[in-house]
């Protein structure tokens, strides 16, 4: 446990984490400082002055609270009225300039200055004079649209830029009132995360060329998960609405603070495959060319199996511990070898040493746990003889050349259990369609041996099946992600002592050489 | 203060002269850090071009290896930094406080009517440039006017005729 | 009333010539200083009672000692050259007249702070001067004044000139670093004070020209000359700075202590005929004015100035007669301000702007009561609420003006039209 401290909060003795600054200490224990420019990941800038709060030890008389750490006995005072009136002050200077623009603004419902304009405002204008005119609809590159009327000049998405990816395309330029956010001519937002300053933005002068004016904060729901877009594992939320007479569809990830994980943060590559949840999905089975029904299509699946002289088993590392413990329990029980063949998953010297990892697969660290080769080696041995291949989400045609993969087909039949349209699904003998992980629960295993769990946020108007589910109906014999769990804890050396329904936020570290560990 | 965030590309790349490639040289082993070099870097520039282009302000950037915005944020700081060309004579009138109260006003008028520009313009043959600029530290001998850098005190309007007759 | 302590070689020709400065004093107290321990002279500096000239006021010696001791970084000497304050023009004098003097401070004080850098930092409008000045570093090198064994002792000193370029801020002594650091000129939150953590996070002080001139003095003739001059508790001289609408404009040294009004009729010769007092800007034009009444009682130093609710400040006098439209002054001042805001901190960004279009819109004839009300209540929620005080530098003078002279804001409102004669 972390030390604490004793102090005082308006006269009341409160216990917080000691080393803090008074805006997160208090921040832990239910008390908002009100504050635009400090950010955790970005450190204490002081511009904003929200957070001036009272010292009763003989300091100055009002300190910022972002620059102010707790200490043993300080006396706070946060709901005097000279304080509370400092900050109806600067809000109202916040607000001389800023245009209330609201109805139209993307931020609307996430705003911080609206937020707190209700909370510590609620005063009428008193501008009775012209507002200051800047530059709006700037197109600052990487998908970021920047409105300097807007802006409050917090300097976070400045500091995120020199701090964070430490490329520096954005500045303050200027001063005074004058003083704007802007790119230097020709060299626009250029790294692989700008549009974190969309979010880190507290209010509307940052928006996502991809989301702005498609809808309402308000109306999203914002459901935790985990970002599959490559083997670190970024937290996530998803950000989903089923309009009226429409189907549930994401409209944005936002990062959601892990800071074992991703901490603030995620990359822009990893944010946009929303899309691949939204779009291109394999809605219809189908089974020889033909669109068909779920029944026939499982039907012949399980014909299919029952008629192959040997099948082999290949699964996504994509796929969730659960679902690849499911799907390794299914290849024993029609006696076929098990691959995690995905070679074309991994874009070789593509990561950085940030969050950005080279394998763009989310759970390739479970195959390891589970005994599960993905060699290409070990396809190739199995392949050996087989004439049916049964593949649950492995997009094989990512991992072999189109003359590989023809080849490869000319003597074995392909089933394809799949949540999207992929060149491999359109060459399949049977093409079954199955949840994605937006739509589903699970665990996975980060490129860090870090076990994580996500849950099910996206409920469509026709759910596919869950792999899981496909899986028991094609013969398997688990049926659900609860009966996998209690498969995986009672097989798993290492996941022995782990409860697989109750992984905290955080995830759990895994160690090295526990990952290594080969299921007994 | 006016927006000075609209930079001049000129097109062609910036280089120092071998004059002020030296001085570059001589002041960077004063300080600590190169980035301390970006003021200076910015006063060279405008001493060899008499302005400062997008173009300078890169180059300063690479020279110091730092990022071009910070040489642009400073740049648009720092108000005496001329951020396109001036004219021949670049006038500055002070109109703080003392200058004020000793009748700046009649001068900036004068000016305004006989070069016909308004202050922050060039006159259109490119000889003169006028700029109100703030105290310019002469108030015991105020109203005070600044041309290319040289001060001229206890202005008035007939002086000043004077002093523009040596300049055009 | 004048006395020449400071100024003492102003008048000589050519005494911003090493040659001459030399023949009349400069340098010469150099081996008395590195025959005695830096903590000496320290003691020296205290005993003086020399205050900070710059505005501030802090005594100088007790600024040095706020130094870290066994440091293991560099220690620098920032000099404060920025002289941007409207109304103060009294260290052009010294880097014109006798920038030897101040190397010769400059040497005094690095050996007493152990620093072997210093930073000059000239404001950029000072192009005339600052070649004046580097002329006389480049002498004082070039006579071994300066580099690898100054005056040759076992001390090496390097002494820079880092040009502002336009930035009245840059005066504020943390904006001052940023501004040496190469970035915009942004005040820094305190603490830590740049005594602990100053440029390029090493220990710092920041001192005025002024400051740092007034050291051979003290060092050659001791602290109880310098005391011998002013009062007990603003001791010494100062190089004061009067202007505006007065006979005899310029720069006067004089002891502290005298009385303003003195001051002004017999060494500036007093208002011009005619005319009446109005009022007096005391120490640069962010100190509150002093209507003639209040005047009567003040005398230039510290002590007397805080007990009338204004400043010594920079020791920038402005006289203001009865052609002064008040209101038009207060708007001359508030767009200063406005301009040279840093943009930093919301209330000064946004709320000078604010304030600047109120009293317009007042001149315009267009105000109302509850705008003069509105901008003494904006001088109430601005002030203090920043890193640095210059918004409280805007608001305490415009407040003055709108306590003393509100009846020149109420004429505007009722008849929009000026309350006072045109200048």
């Amino acid at each position: 446990m972390a030390e604490k401290v004793k102090l005082f909060v308006n006269g009341q003795e409160v216990e917080v984490e000691a080393g803090k600054n008074l805006i997160d200490a208090f921040g832990a224990i239910g008390i908002e400082i009100p504050h635009l420019c400090y950010h955790p990941a970005l450190g204490a800038d002081g511009n904003c002055r929200m957070c001036l709060v009272g010292i009763e030890d003989g300091r100055p008389p009002l300190v910022p609270a972002c620059k102010t750490k707790v200490a043993e006995g300080m006396k706070v005072q946060l709901d005097a009225e000279k304080i509370k009136k400092i900050q109806r002050d600067i809000m109202e200077l916040e607000l001389i300039n800023h245009p209330i623009d609201c109805p139209i603004c993307d931020q609307a419902g996430e705003c911080k200055l609206q937020d707190y304009y209700m909370k510590y405002d609620g005063q009428p204008s008193r501008m009775t004079v012209k507002p200051v005119l800047k530059a709006k609809k700037m197109d600052f590159g990487c998908g970021v649209v920047h409105d300097q009327e807007r802006c409050v000049l917090c300097a976070r998405c400045v500091r995120f830029t020199r701090l964070i990816t430490k490329t520096g395309e954005l500045g303050i330029v200027n001063r005074t009132d004058a003083a704007r956010v802007n790119i230097f001519p020709g060299r626009p937002l250029n790294n692989r995360y700008a549009l974190n300053v969309v979010d880190l933005c507290p209010v509307g002068a940052m928006t996502s060329r991809d989301f702005r004016f498609k809808q309402r904060a308000w109306f999203l729901t914002k459901s935790p998960s985990i970002c599959h877009g490559c083997s670190k594992g970024c937290n996530i939320f998803i950000d989903h609405n089923r309009e009226k007479y429409k189907d549930d569809v994401i409209y944005r990830y936002r990062p959601r603070l892990n800071e074992k994980v991703n901490g603030y943060f995620m990359c822009d590559e990893g944010r946009m495959t929303y899309k691949l949840e939204n779009d291109n999905r394999l809605g219809t089975p189908r089974v020889n060319g033909r669109e068909a029904g779920f029944d026939e299509a499982i039907e012949s699946v399980r014909r299919a199996v029952s008629e192959a002289k040997k099948a082999v088993v290949l699964i996504s590392p994509n796929a969730s511990l659960e679902q690849m413990f499911a799907a390794q329990q299914f290849a024993a029980a029609i006696n076929a070898p098990v691959s995690g063949y995905s070679d074309g998953y991994v874009k070789a010297g593509d990561g950085d040493d940030f969050l950005i990892k080279d394998d763009k697969s989310a759970n390739r660290a479970s195959f390891a746990l589970l005994g599960i080769d993905d060699s290409k080696t070990a396809f190739e041995a199995a392949l050996n003889g087989a004439d049916l291949l049964l593949s649950f989400d492995n997009d094989l045609s990512r991992s072999l050349s189109g003359d590989a993969l023809t080849q490869l087909l000319a003597d074995t039949k392909l089933i394809m259990v799949a949540s999207s349209q992929t060149d491999c699904v359109a060459k399949a003998a049977v093409a079954v369609p199955v949840a994605s992980y937006s739509e589903d629960a699970g665990s996975l295993v980060n490129c860090d041996g870090r076990l994580q769990s996500y849950e099910v946020a996206v409920v469509k108007n026709q759910p596919a099946k869950s792999l899981i589910e496909v899986l028991h109906l094609c013969g398997g014999e688990i049926k659900s992600n609860q009966e996998a769990r209690a498969g995986l804890q009672a097989a798993v050396a290492v996941l022995k002592d782990i409860d697989l329904e109750q992984i905290p936020a955080e995830g759990i570290a895994l160690t090295e050489s526990e990952v290594a560990h080969v299921a007994a | 203060m006016s927006d000075r965030s609209q930079l001049i590309e000129t097109g062609k790349p910036f280089i120092f002269d071998a004059q002020r490639d030296a001085e570059f040289e001589r002041l960077v082993k004063r300080y600590p850090t190169r980035e301390s070099m970006i003021l200076p870097s910015l006063w060279l520039v405008q001493e060899q071009e008499g302005w400062i282009s997008a173009e300078a302000m890169a180059y300063i950037a690479d020279r110091i290896g730092t990022f071009p915005s910070m040489v642009y944020e400073a740049a648009t700081f720092y108000t005496m930094y001329n951020l396109q060309p001036k004219g021949k004579y670049h006038i500055c009138v002070c109109r703080t406080l003392s200058c004020y109260l000793l009748g700046k006003q009649e001068i900036v008028d004068y000016l305004k009517q006989e070069l016909g520009i308004k202050p922050g313009e060039v006159s259109a043959d490119g000889q003169f440039s006028l700029e109100e600029v703030e105290c310019l530290g002469h108030c015991g001998s105020a109203p005070v006017v600044q041309v290319n850098g040289e001060f001229y005190e206890d202005m008035n309007v007939a002086k000043l005729k004077e002093l523009l007759a040596t300049l055009k | 009333m004048q006395v020449q302590v400071l100024s003492a070689r102003f008048d000589i020709p050519d005494a911003n010539k090493i040659e001459i400065a030399k023949e009349h004093g400069a340098y010469a107290t150099l081996d008395k200083v590195f025959a005695m321990q830096p903590e000496e002279i320290i003691e020296v500096v205290k005993a003086s009672g020399l205050r900070g000239r710059g505005g501030a006021g802090f005594p100088t010696g007790l600024k040095w000692s706020f130094l870290p001791k066994n440091i293991d970084k560099p220690v620098y000497l920032a000099v404060n050259s920025d002289e941007s304050e409207p109304a103060t023009f009294k260290d052009r004098f010294i880097l014109v007249r006798d920038p030897h003097m101040l190397i010769e401070g400059i040497i005094i004080c690095c050996y007493a702070i152990k620093s072997h850098a210093a930073y000059i930092y000239i404001r950029g409008e000072y192009t005339t001067q600052v070649k004046v000045l580097q002329a006389a570093i480049d002498e004082a090198y070039a006579a071994g004044y300066l580099g690898d064994s100054v005056a040759g002792h076992d001390y090496k000193l390097d002494v820079t000139v880092h040009r502002g370029a336009g930035a009245y801020v840059c005066g504020e002594e943390t904006a001052l670093l940023e501004s040496i650091e190469g970035r915009k000129g942004q005040p820094r939150s305190k603490p830590p004070f740049p005594a602990v953590e100053g440029l390029y996070g090493c220990p710092t002080i920041i001192n005025n020209v002024q400051s740092i001139a007034s050291l051979p003095f003290i060092l050659t003739n001791g602290a109880d000359a310098y005391k011998a001059y002013g009062t007990e508790k603003s001791p010494g001289t100062h190089l004061f700075g009067i202007s505006g609408l007065v006979k005899k404009p310029g720069m006067y040294e004089l002891p502290l202590g005298l009385p303003l009004l003195e001051v002004i009729d017999k060494v500036a010769g007093g208002v011009r005929d005619g005319r009446t007092l109005k009022g007096v800007i005391p120490g640069g034009s962010s100190t509150p004015v002093l209507t003639p009444e209040e005047a009567q009682t003040v005398t230039l130093d510290y002590e007397s100035m805080a007990a009338h609710k204004t400043m010594f400040g920079s020791g920038g006098i402005v006289v203001l007669d009865d052609t002064v439209d008040m209101v038009k002054l207060v708007e001359n001042l508030i767009y200063f301000y406005h301009h040279e805001s840093c943009g930093q901190c919301t209330p000064c960004r946004e709320g000078l702007g604010w304030m600047l279009k109120i009293v317009r819109k007042i001149i315009r004839g267009e105000g109302t009561t509850a705008d003069i009300d509105l901008l003494t209540e904006l001088c109430d929620n601005i002030e203090m609420k920043t890193v640095c005080v210059l918004s409280a530098a805007c608001t305490m003078s415009t407040r003055s003006y709108l306590n003393k002279f509100r009846h020149e804001f109420e004429a505007y409102v009722a008849g929009g039209a000026p309350a006072q004669a045109a200048m």
